[in-house]
């Protein structure tokens, strides 16, 4: 494990939840710059619920622990000011927004993103060359640009056209919601491409899976299980493989290697 | 009973009327029908809250306005030069060259108990204008009027268009201008002979303060086709009241409508499409938007009559509340009288998608900017039957200037 980079996101028993239901129990994780980590667990164990809590979606209620991003209390601003500020979401349903130009919501994003930094917004040609560029890594046809965000795209072309937008906007804290479930395997390679590329000593990503085949693609630093509203077990690649082998009830039955 | 600064009112305009009288258009005829509306307005007088169809209008404020003194619109007018088989009168000019025949055509508003604004129209027909489109003319430019209304006097306006068999026209009439005294009607008649294809599409951008009463008929006959857009984007007061009648067998009718109210304006938009005819069909599309205290009724009904066995009627109306205090009324009514018969309708009103909203937060967009992006999107759907550029320009910076971050908005639709 590479402990070398500065703290990126540190989660202190966080609990959370919806009105009347608690989702996270008390969860710790750490992240730092360089780093990539994948979140497993089963079917309703608050995986979203994480990735929602951090993007910052309404109708969460924080209970107890802290959320620190850049030694920021991130729970303190608002989804639009983590976007400026690095923190990107690939979500597990892309919603669907007819009328609103794909390419120009992703230009807006990354605008608002630069002028955030005192840095030029960039022209419309500009940034064309640069979708062009992303697009052709992802495997992605011009008709994406003339398209309504997400409007009558499939499935796996939700899930492309999320992590197309997270290479474009290079957060510096990126979280993918089972950004590999629902893919066919070349689209899974394409996606995986993508997570790779945006691999840097200055970024860190947070995978958050059902499924332990995209590991085969990607390389993460660490591995979790997530299971009950907290993190049961931390480990390397090799508990991907053992939970592929043993399941989640394993983990379930015989926790403390957190 | 009749408040009485209305009968007032109606006194001072029937007194103003008969001074004027004598220098309108159209020989004995068509003074006999002014008369004769004149008379019956008074004795029916206008319409009131009582009156279903008209409940939901702000009446204090339209009794406050005048109704006197009609006077002339400043209007322009672009069409095609010299198109063969295209003719366009002033109003008065068509009814000294054909009254007779003009007043044969023409309905007289019926016995209902709300044609009080269709008799105010006949009893001030004068101003306006007349359109005819010889069989099998096509006209290839749309044909675009303006009816500047003058700021200090309201304006009673008619419109005739007259389609031939098979003739085809793109009408494009803005309306704009108007005040905040008084109360203009007006009164448009559609004629589309068998086969025949009238494109209209209809742009209220009239002054904050102007309040305005709008009464469109169209029959439609064997085979042809009307296509109405209609933007509702302006005045204190708009009411719109329309009737299609699909007469002949295969008529066809699209109404797509928008309305946008903000501030403490009110749009009222009350709708008949009428399927006489046998294999008739009809499809109506409006969404309408209401913030601040603005407020709004969308009243459609569809009648499907006894002879109109293989019809097919389709009608939506989606609407978007802004604010807590701003109101929308939406009420579809089917009357249905025969068999075999396919209709659909639904209504929904609601506030912008809070996942939507989430999504362009979580790509950095601010709340604010955001909302303005799913509203205009809301409006484009219908914005986008617009097929002349310039004014679907206009339509799009009359919607996307009452948002904000109007720039980076309609860069992104
Ligand atoms: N907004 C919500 N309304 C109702 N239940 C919710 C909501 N969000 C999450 N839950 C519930 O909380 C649990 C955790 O959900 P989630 O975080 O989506 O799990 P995961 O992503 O791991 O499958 C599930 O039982 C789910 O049904
Ligand atoms: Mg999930």
């Amino acid at each position: 494990m590479s402990n070398n980079g500065a703290t990126i996101l540190r989660i202190e028993n966080l609990h959370a939840g919806i009105p009347g239901r608690k989702i996270l129990k008390g969860l710790n994780l750490e992240v730092r710059a360089g780093e990539m980590h994948a979140i497993m667990g089963p079917n309703g164990s608050g995986k979203s619920t994480l990735a929602s809590v951090l993007a910052g979606r309404p109708g969460y209620e924080i209970t107890a622990g802290s959320v620190t991003y850049l030694g920021q209390d991130l729970l303190a601003m608002a989804p639009e000011e983590r976007a400026r500020q690095g923190v990107f979401l690939a979500f597990q349903y892309p919603v669907e927004i007819p009328g609103v130009n794909n390419v120009y919501l992703l230009k807006a994003a990354y605008n608002a993103r630069r002028k955030h930094r005192g840095e030029p917004e960039v022209d419309a040609f500009e940034f064309l060359e640069l979708v062009r560029g992303k697009m052709k890594l992802m495997g992605m046809n011009e008709s994406f640009l003339s398209r309504g965000v997400n409007e009558g795209f499939s499935g796996g072309e939700k899930k492309r056209n999320e992590v197309l937008q997270m290479t474009v906007l290079e957060p510096t804290l990126a979280l993918l919601d089972e950004t590999d479930s629902g893919l066919d395997i070349d689209a899974l390679k394409v996606v995986s491409q993508g997570v790779n590329s945006l691999r840097d000593p200055s970024r860190a990503i947070v995978m958050v899976t059902h499924y332990q085949r995209l590991l085969d693609h990607v390389q993460p630093d660490q591995v979790h299980v997530l299971a009950d509203g907290r993190i049961l077990r931390t480990g390397d690649r090799t508990l991907a493989l053992e939970l592929e082998r043993r399941g989640y009830d394993w983990v379930q039955a015989a926790p403390g290697a957190a | 009973m009749k408040s009485d600064p209305r009968q007032h009112a109606l006194n001072t305009l029937a007194e103003q009327l008969g001074q004027l009288s004598p220098g309108l258009p159209g020989g004995s005829a068509w003074s006999a029908r002014r008369h004769q509306a004149l008379q019956r307005l008074l004795a029916e007088g206008l319409p009131d809250k009582r009156n279903e169809n008209w409940r939901y209008l702000d009446w204090a404020e339209l009794d406050r306005r005048s109704l006197t003194a009609p006077a002339g619109l400043h209007g322009g007018l672009a069409h095609p030069p010299g198109t063969p088989g295209l003719e366009i009168l002033p109003l008065g000019e068509a009814l000294e060259r054909e009254g007779e025949r003009l007043a044969a055509l023409l309905p007289l508003p019926g016995s209902e108990s709300d044609t009080g604004f269709d008799l105010l129209a006949e009893a001030s027909t004068g101003t306006g204008w007349w359109v005819r489109v010889a069989a099998g003319v096509e006209v290839g430019e749309p044909l675009q009027i303006l009816h500047q209304r003058k700021p200090d006097a309201p304006s009673h306006l008619r419109v005739i268009i007259e389609l031939g068999a098979g003739a085809r026209l793109h009408l494009i009439e803005r309306f704009a201008g108007g005040d905040g005294e008084v109360l203009s009607v007006q009164a448009t008649s559609l004629f589309l002979a068998d086969g025949s294809a009238l494109q209209h599409t209809r742009l209220f951008e009239c002054s904050g303060e102007s309040a305005l009463v709008d009464q469109l008929e169209a029959s439609v006959e064997r085979d042809a086709r009307y296509r109405q857009a209609l933007f509702m984007l302006g005045g204190r007061v708009l009411r719109s009241s329309q009737r299609l009648r699909l007469r002949g067998r295969g008529a066809e009718a699209e109404l797509d409508g928008l309305f946008v109210v903000d501030g403490q304006r009110q749009a009222d938009l009350y709708t008949v499409i009428d399927h006489e005819g046998p294999q008739t069909r009809s499809r109506e599309r409006v969404h309408g938007v209401a913030s601040g205290r603005g407020r709004a009724a969308f009243n459609g009904r569809i009648l499907v009559g006894p002879a109109a066995a293989g019809s097919d009627s389709s009608q939506t109306s989606r609407n978007l509340l802004l604010s807590p205090t701003a109101e929308i009324n939406a009420r579809p009514q089917l009357e249905i009288l025969t068999d075999e018969v396919k209709c659909s309708h639904g209504a929904t009103t609601g506030s912008l998608d809070p996942d939507q909203l989430f999504y362009l937060l979580s790509r950095g967009i601010d709340p604010e900017t955001a909302r303005g992006i799913l509203t205009y999107a809301f409006c484009e759907d219908v914005v986008g039957v617009v097929t002349d550029p310039a004014v679907r320009r206009r339509i799009e910076e009359l919607v996307a200037g009452q948002l904000p971050d109007r720039d980076l908005i309609q860069e992104l639709l």
